[in-house]
């Protein structure tokens, strides 16, 4: 094992341990320490494309959040309003598609279920028990919402293509601000801040290697994230390998000068906003389904921050320690969730708010001192620290040549 | 509303008109190899305000863009809206009552000096420093904070002038703390790309105060007493023998227009700052200097100007004027930890649609955004939900102004300082 191979080994012993974690761990707390993992997840998946859009192709959007609250509401939106029926209900707004009617049930808001019923539900209890309906699938709702989320970074990518920095910045913020502003006051459709139920992932549970889990089971989620966090990873990793990664980061040091090598800036920047908020989108919409509830409070700047920090504390520039650093610090916050007593001065210090002090503050001194975050140089170190020796070498040798020459 | 389908019809043409125009005069200007800098604005402006008509004559002479071209097409574009707006809803009380519109635009003049003097300290860091200032909404949240406790819980009953100053000169010193702590390595190339660094750290500070702020203040919210009364005159009766009586309630104009005190009092505060300001900019050494760096900073070294230390004086005052703003207001509202992330919201509405970097254009914007804002609470038929929709308004023009006219209304083309050099 030579000294370069290292970040390689360490890689897959955590995809190891990762992998067989659920399987091990046997705490009391073991729902609650899988659920912080999960979110762990997510969280790598937001900070990971983040710092691909923002690291590698220096576009300082903060719209991340914007574009997964977006896949999490259209999926959540199809799943809520759309199902399938063998029978025409007569009330609701539907269409035949063969033997089968897809009924659109009609908003109801948010009002007490017993009063008002949307039709979808008066049909049911006339037909009393009946007629079955099934709701829409949710990877079709999901896929649905990568694709909106694709599409709405599309958007975004076209608009802010002139702009440039602090303009993108704000640009993007004022984007997300919108979307927040719309759909908490929509209230007759995605029910506020009341916040809108999913179905769960498997809403009737699943068989996995001849063993079934529940609905609440931790597992199958845990994998799916897990999946979609490693799949997310291998589609950075390939782009930043790239010539596409080249590209960016020529466009992030001198979009100019990019251009005038050659590079279609246009193509690629508008390809770099699509891909990332398609990942943004895929995440919120999987982390909906698995949470099983959705409100405007997830688009808020409070979460950006949170995502932004943690890629910045780990290491903008490098997607593995923006994932890998995203874990442990969510692991770390929800783990300072506690309060102790300081013994000399007898004040209770409530760790649940001060952690998050502590957090902005290793946010600004990181920055401050060591601008590629705390874990991406350890990586570099490792892989690319024998670089430097190496020409120190190569120019003895030729030093050595020419003076004997 | 009675007929809406009047008015959206309307907003549907103006919008497409608005895109065909700013296209299609990037592509006539261009023909004609002639400046294409404004031409989507004045092209998105005159196909909102004259539809086809307009564009055509537009695209077949290729105006050079006057100043009367570029304000005279949103004027009639808004003037149009409000047409078709009281077409669809004759009922409506912005259309129907008058004093109800009198009431509704001078609480948005207010509303607009008050969020205009925010935006000032954010575009006097902007246009000296080169840095959009994520921190502001917390200056003004410690400025509130800093007035409250020394009024209410350190010295109640103290003059409140005492807590003002204190709000200011704490602000003032954190300011300057924080630039010479962490903003100093932007200035000597230490840093590759300056502009993401500011936007970062400030972020971060902003982070770490509301969360310091909420940890040891706690996220109950506070307010602080009325610090002035308004003089009421009135004839002396048996249950009420003074001539003269202090009186906490609103300003009455003609029985129409009710304006808060606290709310009033800031504005006419804010006002004479501004004058203070303006004086201090244009009469000072100190002023001219701090102008002087934000229009060419090598230029204003050779001149004799240290620019390091007009960045340390441009951040604390900036963060200063934002904390002056919180004190004034944590009479008139709850104050909460969160509390900065809405007026912060409206700053950088406001700096971009006045022109980052344009003191004038922060104020003239602050006053644009809250007549926007009264307009879009006091007209849209459901009061609820127009209530709600208040952030979107402001992100609406943040969005606009950053589409078509990205400098802004005042803002300069080829600027110099910090941010021509890092741009």
């Amino acid at each position: 094992m030579t000294k370069q191979q290292t970040p390689l080994i360490m890689g897959i012993v955590i995809i190891l341990f990762f992998a067989v974690f659920p399987f091990v761990y046997t705490g009391t707390n073991y729902p609650y320490v899988m659920h912080i993992i999960i979110a762990g997840f997510y969280y790598a998946i937001l900070t990971s494309s983040w710092s691909m859009l923002s690291g590698y192709g220096g576009q300082f959007s903060f719209g991340h959040m914007g574009f997964t609250g977006i896949g999490a509401y259209t999926t959540a939106l199809f799943c809520h309003y759309i199902y399938l029926s063998p029978e025409a209900t007569n009330i609701c707004t539907e269409f035949s598609i063969g033997s089968q009617y897809l009924v659109f049930v009609n908003p109801i808001g948010i009002t007490s279920s017993t009063l008002v019923q949307d039709c979808l539900r008066e049909a049911l209890t006339i037909w009393d028990g009946s007629v079955q309906v099934t709701p829409m699938p949710v990877w079709l709702g999901i896929i649905l919402g990568i694709a909106m989320g694709g599409l709405f970074g599309l958007l975004i990518g076209l608009l802010v293509l002139p702009l440039r920095a602090a303009y993108l910045a704000l640009f993007t913020l004022g984007f997300t601000e919108i979307l927040r502003a719309v759909i908490s006051s929509e209230l007759a459709i995605t029910r506020g801040q009341a916040g809108l139920e999913l179905p769960m992932l498997f809403e009737n549970g699943i068989n996995l290697f001849g063993k079934h889990y529940d609905k609440t089971d931790k597992i199958p989620p845990y994998f799916v994230m897990f999946f979609l966090l490693l799949i997310c990873l291998g589609i950075l990793y390939w782009l930043a390998q790239s010539k596409f990664g080249l590209f960016i980061r020529a466009l992030r040091e001198d979009q100019d000068a990019a251009a005038a090598l050659g590079v279609n800036t246009t193509k690629y920047k508008i390809m770099l906003f699509v891909i990332t908020s398609m990942m943004a989108a895929a995440a919120g919409a999987f982390f909906a389904h698995y949470i099983g509830i959705i409100s405007p409070n997830n688009l808020m700047i409070l979460q950006m921050s949170l995502v932004v920090s943690m890629a910045v504390i780990a290491g903008i520039e490098n997607i593995f320690a923006a994932a890998i650093g995203a874990i442990i610090i969510e692991f770390t916050l929800e783990m300072l969730r506690s309060s102790f007593d300081i013994p000399i001065i007898g004040i209770e210090v409530d760790m649940t708010i001060w952690r998050l002090v502590v957090f902005g503050a290793l946010l600004m001194i990181t920055l401050r001192l060591s601008r590629n975050g705390i874990i991406a140089p350890i990586i570099t170190y490792f892989s690319r620290g024998h670089v430097a020796e190496e020409t120190v070498a190569k120019r003895k040798t030729s030093n050595a040549n020419e003076e004997s020459a | 509303m009675e007929f809406p389908i009047i008015f959206w019809s309307v907003v549907l043409w103006m919008i497409f008109w608005g895109i065909v125009g700013s296209i299609g005069s990037r592509k006539a200007y261009l023909r004609k190899d002639l400046d294409t800098s404004n031409a989507g604005y004045l092209g998105a402006m005159i196909g909102a305000a004259t539809g086809p008509f307009g564009l055509i004559a537009l695209w077949i002479k290729t105006p050079k863009a006057s100043k009367g071209l570029m304000i005279a097409p949103p004027i009639a574009a808004f003037i149009l809206l409000a047409i078709s707006f009281a077409f669809a809803d004759p009922t409506n009380h912005c259309v129907s009552n008058g004093s109800f519109v009198a009431s509704q635009i001078s609480n948005g003049i207010i509303l607009g000096i008050l969020y205009g003097f925010m935006a000032l300290g954010l575009t006097l860091i902007y246009s000296i420093l080169g840095v959009v200032s994520f921190a502001h909404g917390d200056f003004y949240m410690i400025g509130g904070m800093a007035a409250y406790y020394v009024t209410v819980v350190w010295f109640p009953g103290i003059n409140p002038l005492v807590g003002i100053g204190f709000a200011c000169i704490s602000t003032f010193a954190l300011g300057a703390l924080f630039e010479r702590v962490f903003l100093t390595p932007m200035y000597d190339g230490r840093i590759e790309r300056p502009v993401e660094y500011g936007i970062l750290v400030t972020f971060g500070l902003a982070f770490t105060l509301q969360y310091f702020i909420a940890a040891t203040v706690g996220s109950n919210p506070v307010k602080a007493k009325r610090y002035f009364d308004f003089p009421r005159i009135r004839w002396p009766s048996k249950e009420d023998p003074w001539l003269l009586k202090t009186s906490r309630g609103n300003m009455e104009l003609f029985d129409t227009i009710s304006i808060s005190n606290p709310r009033f009092t800031a504005a006419v505060v804010c006002v004479m700052v501004l004058l203070m300001m303006i004086y201090f900019l244009n009469r000072t050494w100190t002023g001219k200097a701090l102008r002087a760096v934000s229009l060419d900073r090598d230029a204003a070294a050779i001149a004799g100007i240290n620019p390091n230390r007009m960045n340390m004086l441009a951040f604390a005052l900036g963060g200063m004027l934002a904390a002056l703003a919180g004190a004034l207001l944590v009479q008139a509202f709850s104050w909460l930890p969160q509390v900065g992330a809405i007026p912060a919201m409206r700053s950088f509405v406001i700096v971009v649609l006045g022109g980052l970097g344009s003191l004038p254009g922060a104020f003239v914007g602050g006053i644009i955004v809250g007549l926007v804002e009264s307009a879009g609470t006091g007209c849209v038929p459901n009061p609820q939900r127009a209530a709600s929709y208040i952030p979107a308004y402001g992100g609406i023009v943040l969005l606009l102004t950053l589409l078509l006219r990205p400098t802004g209304l005042f803002g300069r083309r080829f600027s110099g300082g910090a941010h021509g050099k890092f741009g």
